[in-house]
C-alpha cells in the first residue's frame, strides 16, 4: 500500500481543490480546517514516504500499469521524498500563517478561490518532483506558471495585472523553450521518459549533435527564466513584491526553488555530467551564477520598498543555488540542496515576518521602519534572525550552506569563486544591517506608549516563531537533514 | 437579438447541436473526437442560445452554481474511476487489469474504462466553456 501512496497524495491534493468550491454555502472556517486536514494528511504520508525510502530505496510507479517507454511513470527515491517533505512542512507553516492574514488585499468573496488555487499550485509542485517524464514535467509546469499568474492577480489592483501578464508573457516563453527541448529530445531518441532518454543519449550523441545542443540550450534558457537565475529574473520582484505576503513566500520560498529542483533533475538525470562538461554548461552556469550573486544584491541595494528589496535578494541567492549545482561535484550539489532547504526557511520567515509588519503597519517603505523593532519585538526579532542567515552569520542556517558551498568552490580549485561569496555577503550585510539597526535602535516616530503593542492574530506569529526556532536549529545542528540531503545526492548518481 | 427567425431557427438547431456532442462524447474511443471535442461542441450549443436569447436567460436555464458543479464534478468522475484501478489493479487508472470488460474492438460498448472517463472530460469541458463565456458577458456590465 505504501507504494500507492505518491500517487494518493497528488489525487488528494486535487480533489481537495475541486471540492472547496462546492463549500460555498459553508462558512470560511469549515474551508481553512478541511485544507489543514488535507495537507496534515499529505505530510504525513510523505513523511512514511522518505523513510521507507530511506530504509527499502527507491521505487518506480506506473500509472495505469504501462511501461515506462508508453506511460507516466513516477521516481520516487531520496531526491523526491526528502524536498516533498519539505515544502509540505513549509506549506503548513505557510498555510495557518495564511489563515490570519488571508485578508491582505483579497477580497472576501476571493479567499476559496485562493485556497484552490494553493492546493493546486501544491498538486502542481508535487507533482513535478515525483515525476520521471519529460513531457510530464511540461505539463505540470504549466500548471504551476497558471496557478502562479492568478495567485498575483489576486488582489485586483493595476499594478498586479502588470506584473501577473509580465509575468505570463515571459513564463510561457520559458515553459514553450522548454517544451521544444522535449520535442528536440524525442525527435531523436522516441522517449519521454528521462531514464530511457538518459540510456539513449550517448549513442545518438555522435549521430546528431546539433539537436542535443540546442535541446539542452532551450531547456536551459526555458527553466532558467522560470528559476529566475540570473539574466533571466525581469519578471521575479514585481511578481512577487505584489503578490500577499503568504503567497509571496510560497512563490519565493517554495516556488523558484521547484524550478532548480527541475534543474538538477534535467541537468544530472536526462543529460548526464559527460555530456554536458563537454559543451562547457559547468563554466556557463558559474559566471551567470557569479554575476546574479553580485548584480542581485546590488538592485536590491538601491529599493525602496522592502518587498522588492526581498524579491532582488532572491534573484541573489538563485545565484547561490546555481553555482553549488555548476560545480557539478558531489559537494556542490550537497551544499545546493542545503542551501535550497535553508534558503526556503530564511526567505519564508523574511516574507512573513514582513507581511505581519504590513498587516499591523500597514508600511512598505524601508525608511518609514524606524523603531519598527520595538514596537513588534517577534516579528522583527525573526526577521533579524533571517537577515543574519541570509548574510551568513554562524548559529543560523545561512552559515552553513555558505560555508559548505566555499568547501565545495576549494574543492574544485575555484578559489575566485570564494571572493564571489564573500563579496556577495558583504553586499547582503549592506542592505539587510541598516533595516535591523534602523529598526532597533531608532526611535519610533510616535511615541512607543501611545500605540498598542504587537497585536497579531496567534494563527500568524506561531508559523513566525517556528520559523525563526527552525533557521537557528538547522544551524546548530544541519546534521538533521544532511543525511537526507546525502541520501538526494546520491540519488541523482553521485 | 430580437429577431424571429434567427430565434426560430437557434431553437431548432440547439438540440442537433447538443445531441451530435453527446455522440462526439460517446464515441471518443471508436472514432476521432472525444471528450474534449464533444464537451467543446455541447458548450458551444449553450453559448449560441445566451448569444441569441442573452445571458439572464441563459443564466436561468444553466445557473453559475450548476456550472461549478459540473466542473468539479467532471473531474471528480475522473478521479474517481482511475482510483478504482489502485484497488482492483494497483495501479491508477488501469484499464483492462482493473476489470473493466474492453468488449469487441470498434463496438460502441468497447475500450474499458474510456468511455466513462470521456464523459466526465465532456462535463467539464462543456461548462468551463460557458463559465468561460459567462464570465466575460458579466465583466462588460460592471
Amino acid at each position: 500500500m505504501i507504494e500507492q501512496l505518491p500517487i494518493l497524495n497528488l489525487l488528494v491534493l486535487l480533489s481537495t481543490a475541486l471540492v472547496i468550491p462546492l463549500f460555498k454555502k459553508r462558512t470560511f472556517n469549515m474551508t481553512l480546517w478541511f485544507g489543514f486536514f488535507t495537507l496534515f494528511f499529505v505530510f504525513i504520508s510523505s513523511i512514511v514516504l522518505t523513510y521507507h525510502v530511506y530504509v527499502h530505496g527507491a521505487f518506480y510507479y506506473h500509472l495505469g500499469g504501462h511501461a515506462p517507454f508508453l506511460g507516466i511513470e513516477l521516481l520516487i527515491d531520496g531526491f523526491a521524498t526528502f524536498f516533498t517533505t519539505f515544502v509540505l512542512g513549509l506549506l503548513i507553516l505557510i498555510y495557518s500563517y495564511s489563515a490570519g492574514d488571508a485578508t491582505e488585499g483579497i477580497s472576501e468573496k476571493e479567499y476559496g478561490r485562493y485556497y484552490i488555487l494553493l492546493f493546486i499550485l501544491l498538486f502542481a509542485m508535487l507533482g513535478i518532483i515525483y515525476t520521471n517524464d519529460l513531457f510530464n514535467i511540461y505539463v505540470f509546469m504549466e500548471i504551476l506558471s497558471i496557478t502562479t499568474c492568478s495567485i498575483i492577480s489576486i488582489k485586483r489592483k493595476k499594478e498586479n495585472y502588470t506584473s501577473a501578464f509580465r509575468y505570463v508573457m515571459l513564463n510561457e516563453v520559458g515553459s514553450l523553450s522548454f517544451l521544444f527541448g522535449v520535442a528536440l529530445i524525442y525527435m531523436i531518441t522516441g522517449f519521454t521518459n528521462i531514464g530511457l532518454v538518459a540510456d539513449a543519449l550517448p549513442d545518438v550523441w555522435a549521430l546528431y549533435p546539433a539537436n542535443i545542443i540546442l535541446a539542452v540550450g532551450f531547456m536551459v534558457i526555458g527553466i532558467g527564466i522560470k528559476a529566475a537565475i540570473f539574466p533571466f529574473h525581469v519578471w521575479l520582484p514585481d511578481a512577487h513584491a505584489s503578490a500577499p505576503s503568504s503567497s509571496s513566500a510560497i512563490l519565493s520560498g517554495i516556488v523558484i526553488k521547484v524550478y532548480a529542483l527541475i534543474f538538477v533533475k534535467m541537468l544530472f538525470r536526462l543529460y548526464g555530467v559527460d555530456l554536458l562538461t563537454e559543451l562547457n554548461i559547468p563554466i556557463i552556469l558559474t559566471v551567470t551564477a557569479s554575476v546574479g550573486m553580485v548584480l542581485g544584491s546590488m538592485f536590491a541595494m538601491a529599493q525602496k520598498d522592502i518587498k522588492r528589496m526581498l524579491g532582488y535578494s532572491s534573484v541573489a541567492q538563485m545565484g547561490y543555488i546555481v553555482l553549488g549545482i555548476s560545480l557539478f561535484s558531489y559537494l556542490g550539489l550537497r551544499a545546493a540542496f542545503f542551501h535550497i532547504t535553508s534558503h526556503a526557511l530564511l526567505k519564508s520567515a523574511l516574507f512573513l515576518s514582513v507581511g505581519a509588519i504590513i498587516y499591523k503597519q500597514k508600511e512598505r517603505r524601508i525608511n518609514h521602519y524606524d523603531g519598527i523593532g520595538k514596537l513588534m519585538p517577534l516579528s522583527m526579532g525573526v526577521f533579524t534572525i533571517a537577515a543574519l542567515g541570509m548574510i551568513g552569520i554562524p548559529i543560523t542556517s545561512g552559515f552553513i550552506s555558505k560555508y559548505n558551498l566555499g568547501l565545495a568552490a576549494l574543492d574544485a580549485n575555484q578559489t575566485i569563486l570564494i571572493g564571489v561569496l564573500v563579496f556577495s555577503g558583504l553586499l547582503n550585510a549592506m542592505y539587510y544591517l541598516p533595516i535591523i539597526i534602523q529598526a532597533f535602535l531608532k526611535e519610533p516616530k510616535t511615541p512607543v506608549y501611545m500605540i498598542k503593542l504587537e497585536k497579531i492574530p496567534l494563527t500568524m506569529m506561531l508559523p513566525i516563531a517556528i520559523l525563526g526556532l527552525a533557521i537557528l536549529t538547522l544551524g546548530i545542528y544541519p546534521n538533521l537533514v544532511m543525511n537526507l540531503i546525502d541520501l538526494a545526492v546520491e540519488s541523482l548518481g553521485f | 437579438m430580437d429577431d424571429i427567425i434567427v430565434k426560430s431557427i437557434t431553437r431548432i438547431i440547439i438540440p442537433f447541436v447538443q445531441l451530435y456532442g453527446i455522440f462526439i462524447i460517446l464515441h471518443g474511443h471508436v472514432s476521432p473526437g472525444g471528450g474534449f471535442s464533444g464537451g467543446a461542441l455541447f458548450g458551444t450549443s449553450l453559448i449560441l442560445y445566451t448569444l441569441i436569447f442573452g445571458v439572464d436567460k441563459a443564466q436561468k436555464k444553466f445557473s453559475h452554481r450548476v456550472s461549478e458543479i459540473a466542473e468539479s464534478g467532471g473531474i471528480l468522475i475522473y478521479l474517481s474511476i482511475g482510483v478504482i484501478g489502485i484497488f482492483t489493479a494497483g495501479y491508477f487508472l488501469s484499464n483492462k487489469a482493473a476489470g473493466f470488460p474492453l468488449g469487441e474492438a470498434g463496438s460502441l460498448l468497447s475500450g474499458g474504462m474510456i468511455p466513462l472517463l470521456m464523459i466526465g472530460v465532456g462535463i467539464k469541458v462543456a461548462s468551463t466553456m460557458v463559465t468561460l463565456f459567462h464570465t466575460l458577458i458579466m465583466e462588460e456590465r460592471l
